[in-house]
C-alpha cells in the first residue's frame, strides 16, 4: 500500500500539522536534508529507469530506488559528494558501475529542505503507518518549492496504512502525486531528465528551403557543442571532449556542403573558425584515447591474445605512462585556455547568430534541401567509391587515411539527411558504411599509435630504463601487425561495402525508391 | 538466513529479554531481523506493542497452508519485524506431531523466509519436546540463559545431552549467565568457576538489573531506550559474542 500526495499550499510544517490533528500521532522526527541525484551527463541510471540519490542530514545515506520512487538499496554514505570513483563497494555500486561505460557519475540535481517523520499510532501506542513529510524542498537554481506527504505502510498493517490515506485524500490542500519527488523538483529547476543529444535530430523535409534546413541542423550542433564545455573544462570524463569535438567536425563537415547555401563570407569564416576549434581539440583528444588504450591494453586485439600490453610489462611501461600523462595534462590545460578565450565565445555567439538563425543566404538557400541533398550525397559518394577502388595492397597509410575521411563526410551528409530517405534502406546502407569505418578507423588508429610510441621512446631514451624501452617496442610491433592486419582485411571490406547490392542500395536511397 | 534460537529448558531466565534486545541490536546494524515468538505466553510479541494473535491460527501456519510473510508484522524499528506469538501455541507439539517430518518442519518453513531476511531470532517455550528438536534441527546458534545456580547449571548438561542426541547436525550452544547479582557471592563465586560440562560459556555476564524489568513498562528493548545502561552494555557485548558465531 502506498500513497504520495502533493501539498499546493503553505510549507510542510503546516501540512504537519494538519495531519497531527487528524490522526493520532507520536512525535515527528524532523531534520533538515540536502538531497543530490548523481547521474551521467547522459543519463544513463535514468534511462535504465534508476535514481541513484545522496541524502545528507543527520545521518548520510546512498539510495538507488526505480524511477517510480521504489527504493531497491540503501547504504551508509560519507559526507562529501559522490562520485564513481568514491562510490563506496556494495550491492549499490554492482548495480550501477556496469552501466556507466566511459561516463562519470555527476550530481545532476541538488534540492535542501525538511524531511519529518511523523508514526501513526493505535491504541495501544504500537506504530501502525508512517507519514513521511518530504519538504519543503528547493532544488538548486529554483524559487518553487516542492512538497510532499508519503504514507510508509507497515508489514501486517496495511488496512491501517489503507485507512490514513482515506483520511489524508479528505484533508483540503493535498492531491495524489504525479511522478517522484525528483521529477517534481527536476521540472522546477528546468531540467528534462532522460533528455540527452549527441548528434543533431534534424525535422526538415525535402521541401524545406536549404538554408532553413542547414540552420536547424546547425543551431542543434552549437547546442550540443556548448553543452559539452563545461564538461570538458572540468575533465568529468571523456566522453565531453569526445562529443563537443564530434559535433563541431559534424559541424565543419555540414557547413563545407553548404557552399551557395550560406553568404560567402560566412562560409568562409566559420569554416576557418570551426577547423581552428576543431584542430584545438585534436591533442587532448588523442591523448585521452592513448590513455584509455592503457587502460585496456591487457585485453587481447584481433593479432595476439597478450593485447598492447602483458601484465607483467606494467610496472615497466610507467615512465611511457607517466611521460603521456604529463602530455594530457598540458593539452588540456592549452585546450582549455582555448576554450575560456574570447576567440571561442565568439565563436559561439556568431554560430548561433550567423549559422542557426541567418539573416540572409547565397544563391541555393531558397532551393529545395531535398535537391541539394542529392547533388551533395552524390559528390561524397564518388569521392569514396574513386578513393576506394584505388586502394590495393601497395597503398601507403595515407591513402587509406584520406578515404577514411571521406567516409566520416558520407556519414555526416547521411546523418544529416536521414530523415529524407527510406528508414530501412538508409539504415541497412549506413550500417554497411559503419562496417569500413571500422575498419579504416582501427588501421588509422594503429598508425597513430605506432607514431606516438615511436615519438615518446625518441623523447625518454636518454631516462627512461632499458625495460621501459623493450616494452615501448613490442608495443610498437603489436601496433604494427595491428595495422598490416587491418591493410590486410580492407580488400574484403571493401568489396562488401562496394558490391552491386550495396551501390543498387544507395542509388535507391538517394534517388527516393 | 542464520537462525538464533534463545532457549532454554527452564523457565523465567531472561531468554525473551535476551531474545528481544538481541534482535533489535541486528536490526540496528542493518540486518533484516524476523523475531519469532514461539511462546504462548507472547511475552516478546506483547514488548513490541503487536497483537498476539495470528490471523487463521497458529495450524495452518505449521501445516503450510499459510504463508508466513501473511501474518508477520513490522515492529516500530526498522530492519526488525514479528512472527507473533498466539495462544494456540499451546498445541504446537500436537501439530508438529501430524506432519511429515515432523522435527524438521520449523526449520522447513523457515526456508521460505531466505530472500526476505538475513537472521531469525526465535523466542522458545521453555520444554523438552517435539517443538525443542524442531528448534535445535533449525538454529545455526543455540543461544542458553541460565541462572547462576547449581541447579540450573545442571540443566545445560541435559541440553548438550539432548541437542547431541536430537537427529541432524548439533548446532553449537553457546550459554551465559543471565540475572546475575554481584551482590551475592554465590553468584560470585558462580561467574568465577562456572561447572558448565560440555557447553561453551559466554564472557558476557547479563546483570539482574531494574531497566531489564522496566522493559515490560516501556514495552521496548533496554538497547533501545538505554543503550548506555549497564545491562544496555552487557546486551551490545553478547550480541558481539553472538556474531562472532554466526557470520
Amino acid at each position: 500500500v502506498a500513497g504520495e500526495f502533493a501539498v499546493d499550499d503553505g510549507p510542510g510544517a503546516a501540512a504537519l500539522q494538519r495531519v497531527t490533528e487528524l490522526l493520532p500521532a507520536g512525535p515527528a522526527r524532523v531534520e533538515t536534508e540536502r538531497r543530490t541525484w548523481l547521474d551521467t551527463f547522459d543519463w544513463t541510471l535514468f534511462r535504465a529507469g534508476l535514481l541513484l540519490e545522496q541524502r545528507a542530514g543527520t545521518e548520510h545515506r546512498l539510495i538507488l530506488s526505480s524511477t517510480d520512487g521504489t527504493v531497491l538499496c540503501q547504504a551508509p554514505a560519507p559526507r562529501r559528494t559522490l562520485t564513481d570513483a568514491t562510490l563506496p563497494g556494495g550491492p549499490i555500486r554492482d548495480k550501477v558501475f556496469p552501466l556507466l561505460g566511459l561516463r562519470a557519475l555527476m550530481p545532476r540535481l541538488t534540492a535542501e529542505g525538511t524531511t519529518a517523520l511523523l508514526p501513526v499510532l493505535d491504541d495501544v501506542e504500537k506504530t501502525v503507518a508512517r507519514v513521511a513529510v518530504d519538504g519543503p524542498f528547493t532544488a538548486a537554481g529554483a524559487t518553487v518549492p516542492v512538497t510532499r506527504l508519503r504514507v510508509e505502510s507497515l508489514r501486517g498493517y496495511d488496512r491501517e496504512a489503507k485507512h490514513v490515506i482515506g483520511e489524508l485524500a479528505g484533508l483540503a490542500g493535498l492531491h495524489a502525486a504525479e511522478g517522484s519527488v525528483f521529477a517534481a523538483l527536476a521540472a522546477t529547476a528546468g531540467l528534462r531528465p532522460g533528455v540527452f543529444r549527441s548528434k543533431p535530430e534534424p525535422t526538415f523535409t525535402a521541401t524545406t528551403p536549404a538554408l532553413t534546413a542547414f540552420a536547424e541542423t546547425l543551431g542543434q550542433l552549437a547546442e550540443i557543442t556548448r553543452d559539452n564545455v563545461d564538461g570538458t573544462i572540468a575533465e568529468i570524463d571523456t566522453e565531453f571532449l569526445h562529443d563537443l569535438r564530434v559535433a563541431v567536425r559534424r559541424a565543419r563537415s555540414v557547413l563545407k556542403m553548404a557552399g551557395g547555401v550560406y553568404d560567402e563570407a560566412v562560409f568562409v569564416k566559420y569554416g576557418a573558425e570551426l577547423k581552428w576549434i576543431g584542430d584545438a581539440t585534436s591533442l587532448s583528444r588523442d591523448l585521452d584515447v592513448n590513455l584509455l588504450e592503457f587502460g585496456s591494453g591487457l585485453a587481447p586485439s584481433s593479432v595476439s591474445e597478450r593485447g598492447l600490453l602483458s601484465a607483467t610489462d606494467t610496472a615497466s611501461v610507467q615512465p611511457f605512462r607517466a611521460l603521456l600523462e604529463r602530455k594530457h595534462r598540458r593539452a588540456h590545460h592549452a585546450l582549455n585556455r582555448v576554450l575560456r578565450s574570447d576567440r571561442f565565445a565568439t565563436l559561439l555567439t556568431g554560430w548561433q547568430t550567423d549559422l542557426a538563425h541567418p539573416s540572409s543566404g547565397g544563391e541555393l538557400a531558397t532551393g529545395p534541401i531535398g535537391k541539394v541533398a542529392r547533388d551533395l550525397l552524390d559528390r561524397a559518394w564518388k569521392r569514396v567509391a574513386k578513393r576506394g577502388s584505388a586502394i590495393t595492397s601497395a597503398s601507403p597509410a595515407d591513402d587509406l587515411h584520406d578515404l577514411r575521411k571521406r567516409c566520416k563526410e558520407l556519414r555526416y551528409l547521411l546523418e544529416f539527411f536521414g530523415g529524407l530517405y527510406d528508414r530501412a534502406t538508409y539504415k541497412a546502407f549506413v550500417d554497411e558504411l559503419k562496417r569500413l569505418q571500422e575498419n579504416l578507423g582501427a588501421f588509422q588508429d594503429a598508425e597513430a599509435q605506432w607514431f606516438l610510441v615511436r615519438d615518446s621512446a625518441e623523447e625518454l631514451r636518454a631516462t627512461a630504463p632499458i625495460e621501459t624501452l623493450l616494452v615501448m617496442g613490442r608495443m610498437a610491433h603489436e601496433l604494427r601487425l595491428r595495422q598490416e592486419h587491418e591493410h590486410a582485411v580492407f580488400a574484403q571490406t571493401w568489396a562488401r561495402f562496394y558490391a552491386k547490392e550495396n551501390r543498387a542500395r544507395f542509388a535507391a536511397m538517394v534517388a527516393g525508391r | 538466513v542464520k537462525v538464533l534460537a534463545s532457549y532454554s529448558i527452564k523457565g523465567g531466565v531472561g531468554k525473551t529479554t535476551a531474545a528481544t534486545n538481541l534482535a533489535f541490536l541486528g536490526a540496528a546494524e542493518g540486518r533484516r531481523v524476523l523475531l519469532w515468538d514461539l511462546d504462548p505466553q507472547g511475552g516478546a510479541t506483547f514488548l513490541f506493542r503487536v497483537a498476539a494473535r495470528i490471523k487463521g491460527g497458529g495450524e495452518a501456519l505449521v501445516a503450510g497452508k499459510r504463508d508466513l510473510l501473511d501474518v508477520i508484522k513490522a515492529s516500530d524499528f526498522d530492519n526488525l519485524d514479528i512472527l507473533p506469538a498466539d495462544v494456540s501455541y499451546r498445541h504446537l507439539d500436537l501439530w508438529l506431531d501430524s506432519q511429515r517430518r515432523p522435527t524438521k518442519r520449523l526449520g522447513l518453513l523457515l526456508e521460505t523466509l531466505a530472500d526476505s531476511y538475513d537472521l531469525v531470532v526465535m523466542d522458545c517455550a521453555p520444554s523438552i519436546s517435539l517443538i525443542s528438536e524442531n528448534i535445535v534441527r533449525a538454529a545455526d546458534l543455540l543461544l542458553a540463559p541460565v541462572q547462576p545456580s547449581p541447579l540450573a547449571m545442571r540443566t545445560l548438561d541435559q541440553l548438550a545431552s539432548f541437542a547431541a542426541d536430537t537427529k541432524g547436525r548439533t548446532p553449537p550452544i553457546l550459554a551465559f549467565l543471565s540475572m546475575v547479582d554481584m551482590r551475592r557471592k554465590l553468584h560470585r563465586d558462580l561467574i568465577d568457576a562456572a561447572p558448565t560440562g560440555r557447553i561453551e560459556l559466554a564472557r558476557t555476564v547479563i546483570p539482574a538489573a531494574a531497566a531489564v524489568e522496566q522493559m515490560g513498562l516501556r514495552r521496548a528493548p533496554v538497547v533501545q531506550w538505554a543503550p548506555r545502561s549497564t545491562p544496555g552494555r552487557a546486551y551490545a557485548s553478547l550480541w558481539r559474542e553472538v556474531t562472532d558465531r554466526i557470520k
